[in-house]
């Protein structure tokens, strides 16, 4: 329990850094330098320290926005087992439970950005709605198969302990199927290219951050901070089915599973250096690819079990 | 019983009275109001007691010498009678500031007195026992919740709603009879017996039923007259038309369910299979409407697919023997009826308060009431946070429930496990597109500028008594959905008179999930009150400035160019294009200096769209052939009499 305790804590500090590391593999596919790996600690810090511009045209709403999206993007890491420890929290059912509470976040995000009566902010807010019924459905998908492998219904059960390597003794090459659909998920998810760009100069092709373009000072620090803790959320669970070694010293677990989240993080690194974003229109197609995927991947494993 | 009668009877003298004292406007509308509002009082501490463990109640009447009027509450009946009465006691309790121009006190009166009919009706329908009775109440009910459809009659769009609610509602209950019709021919008696019944038999009976109640319910494909009917209605009415009274259908599908005790994996197939595309079709249509009251009439089709969900769940699970997954289900799939009970009367209490204030349904034409409206905003966010199955709402309970019954399911062999995959993927889509559909609402209609004069002009005042209904259901959802053990117990009970042995499932599995959800909610809450006292400390001594909405360098922005919900809904809708046909009027921009256009769109929900070329035209040849039996000759139609009765004393 304490362990776990903090291991969420340190999750919760050492998210930045990570998506640091984002930055650094975008620099060096160009040539550049690039920005420090603490960069996003640096903003944060600037961000909280200024004082916030509201729109006249806001309300409530568009401050418990931010409040809502770090606070259920930080409860629902307390249910991800990390570094093969057991999560804080867990029950029967906790998957559902967390990935609704994703949906809680991501009703106020759009609530927030649809309160500033923007026309671009509400453009985003459209694709932000759009795009995750995909992600939901292939998500789900996901699940049935690892309760089939497992019994159970929570995250415990999945990637804690031996687990995730028993996965892969039982279900085998149906879960590389499983690895891309959940790392498509977290492109789409988490705003990333080829779905959303974060670095385009055009408000009009945005997703996430043009719903969040009104935000400024600590209530955009809570937002941005927010969207780390999602992005560390759904990389735990990839790094975890990568590399589900677990050879017993809680040192080296979590040595493991760094060096997983590492190569997660760095592989979204190349995907953005790599790629161009899809237009909008084709994004679908994009992100079906995951529940096809999920889908055939459970349709196999199914032969294999019988 | 007498309680429950008496409490009929308090509802009925509230119907009545108002009819008397008409021209006292505001005494007229309290007694109207009080009357009901007490007597639904009563017959929810009756329904309570019931659930509470007083066991069944019955009793019964002679009615013209002949037949039985038999009434029976039970379990399921006290679980649907809850619903009843406490929808209409706050609608009541709504319709006095909502019914409140005086010029139309007459129409205010003949209002409540169907209104009064209506519950009394519903709550009957409920404890019949017999199929006399039954059906008794049933036409009552359907013929109530006409007359209250067609309130606003002299608009033509009203009185073609109630047309065809009315043919909807009659073909709907001649099913209805059928059905009964092969049950009597198998029991040989107007009780609900399905004992002499040969398995074929029973499952004509079910088909039968499950049409006429289907219709009633607002089921994929028989839902056509839902989405004209509820918006034509005066608000308080929708509420309790959408809130319980197309309930009655799952409560008529349940009790076939209980007496036929059909457990084959086939019927269960088939009720889920129309739930999942209720539940997906119905939100898809919701997401294309522009009207506010015809986009929630489009979620109740979705949310009686999410019911029916559960029900079919529940069903698969007594047929394959998996305790688990049927209590799961039918628990599921019943608190969602109580679910749906509290949020969409909710909704369209909200929905009429802006109706009320602005004079327009159209989504588009609506924007920033959340501003002047702080209660009616905060309570509709609620209900919407409700619909969409998120925690800490009730919503999220009764899914959470249907979803862990699916599970239970995936763990059997393949056919089973197809079918629970088609449920969770229906409900996570389901889910989505809910949360897509409502964040369109509330940001569309409640947030951003106002998009006209009559949007911009709108105040919470005079209204106290439809606000507080609205605060009370606000506040059921939040305490269902983070205290369930208190509200578990009762589909429990219901499902125990479905016939389902209850006692040999593991019911500690059921308690502790209940606590599961309050420890979650219990943390959720927490760590929003860490965050927002960060937030505060992080704001404390620091400027706040207050500006206009950062437009990306454009300086003139006006309210017509924010984000409308048809714009919003535009790329989703593209998805669904097989199912949901856009037909859209603009035309095409030409030259620099393009004339003044125009934009619209509908989207055709596409039962209505083939109902007349697949039902209509193929019925009105049929009785074109057939004309020539009826050609006014008096004589041959006293010969057609005779024939029928020889023909009649041959099988007789």
């Amino acid at each position: 329990m304490i362990d776990s305790l903090l291991l969420w804590a340190l999750a919760l500090l050492t998210a930045p850094l990570f998506a640091g590391v984002i930055f650094k593999v975008k620099a060096f596919f160009g040539g550049r330098k690039g920005s420090p790996l603490l960069i996003h600690y640096y903003t944060l810090a600037k961000l909280c320290k200024k004082g916030s511009v509201y729109s006249t045209s806001t309300t409530f709403l568009f401050k418990l926005g931010p409040v809502v999206s770090l606070a259920a993007a930080a409860t629902a890491l307390l249910f991800l087992p990390m570094g093969g420890q057991p999560p804080v929290l867990t029950f029967d059912g906790d998957v559902i439970f967390v990935l609704y509470l994703l949906g809680l976040a991501r009703f106020f995000t759009i609530a927030a950005a649809m309160d500033t009566a923007s026309p671009f902010e509400g453009m985003g807010a459209a694709r932000e709605a759009y795009f995750p019924i995909i992600c939901e459905a292939s998500l789900f998908m996901i699940l049935i198969l690892f309760y089939r492998l497992s019994g159970d219904l929570n995250l415990g059960a999945y990637f804690a302990g031996e687990n995730p390597r028993g996965f892969w003794q039982t279900a085998g090459s149906p879960l590389l199927f499983v690895v891309i659909a959940l790392f498509i998920i977290l492109l789409t998810e988490n705003a990333r290219v080829p779905v959303d760009d974060p670095a385009t100069h055009l408000e009009l092709t945005m997703i996430h951050e043009v719903m969040v373009l009104d935000h400024s000072g600590p209530d955009f620090a809570l937002i941005e901070m927010g969207a780390l803790l999602k992005l560390f959320f759904y990389a735990a669970m990839v790094a975890r089915l990568i590399l589900p070694l677990q050879p017993g010293h809680p040192l080296l677990n979590l040595g493991i599973f760094s060096l997983g989240l590492l190569l997660v993080y760095v592989a979204v690194g190349i995907t953005e250096s790599v790629m161009a974003r899809h237009r909008m229109d084709r994004v679908p197609k994009f992100v079906l690819t995951s529940f096809a995927l999920a889908f055939f991947a459970t349709i196999i494993t199914l032969e294999f079990l019988r | 019983m007498r309680l429950f009668f008496l409490s009929l009877l308090i509802i009925a003298s509230g119907g009545v009275l108002p009819l008397l004292f008409f021209r006292q406007f505001t005494l007229m509308r309290i007694l109207g109001a009080t009357f009901i509002g007490a007597g639904c009082c009563f017959g929810l501490r009756d329904a309570f007691a019931r659930l509470a463990g007083g066991g069944a109640a019955s009793a019964s009447f002679d009615y013209l010498s002949t037949l039985t009027l038999a009434f029976r509450i039970d379990g399921l009946s006290a679980f649907f009678l809850l619903a009843i009465f406490a929808v209409c006691l706050l609608s009541a309790v709504y319709s006095f500031s909502y019914l409140s121009d005086p010029r139309k006190a007459l129409g205010t009166a003949v209002s409540y007195f169907f209104f009064s009919l209506l519950t009394a009706a519903m709550a009957l329908v409920v404890a019949a026992a017999n199929m006399i009775t039954f059906l008794l109440a049933w036409e009552i009910m359907s013929l109530a919740s006409f007359f209250l459809v067609v309130h606003d009659h002299r608009r033509p769009e009203t009185r073609k709603a109630g047309y065809l609610y009315f043919v909807f509602s009659h073909v709907g209950a001649m099913f209805i009879v059928a059905a009964f019709g092969v049950l009597y021919g198998g029991s040989g008696g107007f009780e609900f017996d399905a004992t002499g019944l040969s398995q074929t038999a029973k499952l004509w009976v079910f088909g039968l039923a499950f049409i006429g109640f289907g219709s009633k319910a607002g089921v994929f494909p028989f839902h056509v007259w839902l989405p004209h009917a509820h918006p034509a209605a005066p608000s308080h009415i929708s509420a309790v038309m959408s809130g319980v009274m197309i309930k009655t259908g799952i409560y008529g599908i349940l009790r076939m369910v209980g007496i036929l005790e059909l457990y084959t994996p086939a019927v269960g197939t088939v009720v889920l299979v129309f739930g999942v595309v209720s539940g997906v079709l119905g939100v898809v249509y919701a997401l294309g409407q522009h009207d506010l009251k015809r986009l929630l009439a489009y979620h109740s089709v979705e949310n009686i697919g999410i019911i029916l969900i559960g029900i079919g769940i529940g069903m698969i699970g007594v047929a394959t023997d998996t305790p688990l997954m049927a209590l799961l289900g039918f628990a599921g799939g019943l608190l969602h009826v109580l679910n749906h009970a509290t949020f969409k009367s909710l909704l369209f209490m909200g929905a009429g308060v802006v109706l009320h204030k602005t004079g327009s349904r159209t989504i588009d034409a609506l924007g920033g009431l959340l501003k002047k409206m702080p209660v009616t905003g905060a309570t509709f966010l609620v209900g919407a946070l409700a619909i969409c199955g998120l925690p800490p709402f009730n919503g999220f309970v009764g899914e959470f429930l249907i979803y862990l019954g699916s599970f239970e399911g995936v763990a059997a062999e393949t056919p089973v496990l197809a079918l629970s995959l088609l449920a969770i993927v229906g409900l996570a889509v389901i889910g989505g597109l809910a949360l897509a559909c409502f964040s369109k609402v509330v940001g569309v209609v409640f947030q951003g500028e106002a998009r006209s004069p009559a949007a911009q002009a709108v105040d919470e005042k005079g209204g106290a008594a439809m606000l507080l209904p609205m605060i009370v259901l606000a506040a059921a959802c939040a305490v269902i959905g983070v205290y369930p053990a208190a509200f578990l117990y009762m589909p429990l009970q219901a499902a125990a008179a479905l016939g389902l042995e209850v006692g040999r499932i593991p019911l500690e599995s059921v308690a502790r999930l209940s606590t599961n959800i309050t420890l979650a909610a219990a943390i959720l809450l927490a760590a929003l009150l860490i965050v927002w006292a960060l937030r505060r400390l992080l704001y404390e001594g620091k400027p706040i400035g207050c500006s206009g909405t950062w437009g990306c360098g454009f300086t003139q922005p006006t309210a017509r160019m924010q984000y409308t919900g048809t714009s919003y809904a535009a790329s989703i809708l593209e998805f669904f294009k097989p199912a949901a046909p856009l037909e859209e009027d603009h035309p095409a921009v030409a030259g620099l200096f393009p004339d003044r256009t125009h934009y619209r769109s509908h989207v055709h929900d596409i039962v209505e769209l083939h109902l007349n070329s697949a039902v209509v035209t193929p019925v009105t040849w049929l009785f074109d052939k057939l004309r020539w039996i009826q050609h006014g000759d008096i004589h041959l139609y006293i010969g057609y009499i005779l024939l029928a009765i020889v023909v009649l004393l041959f099988f007789v």
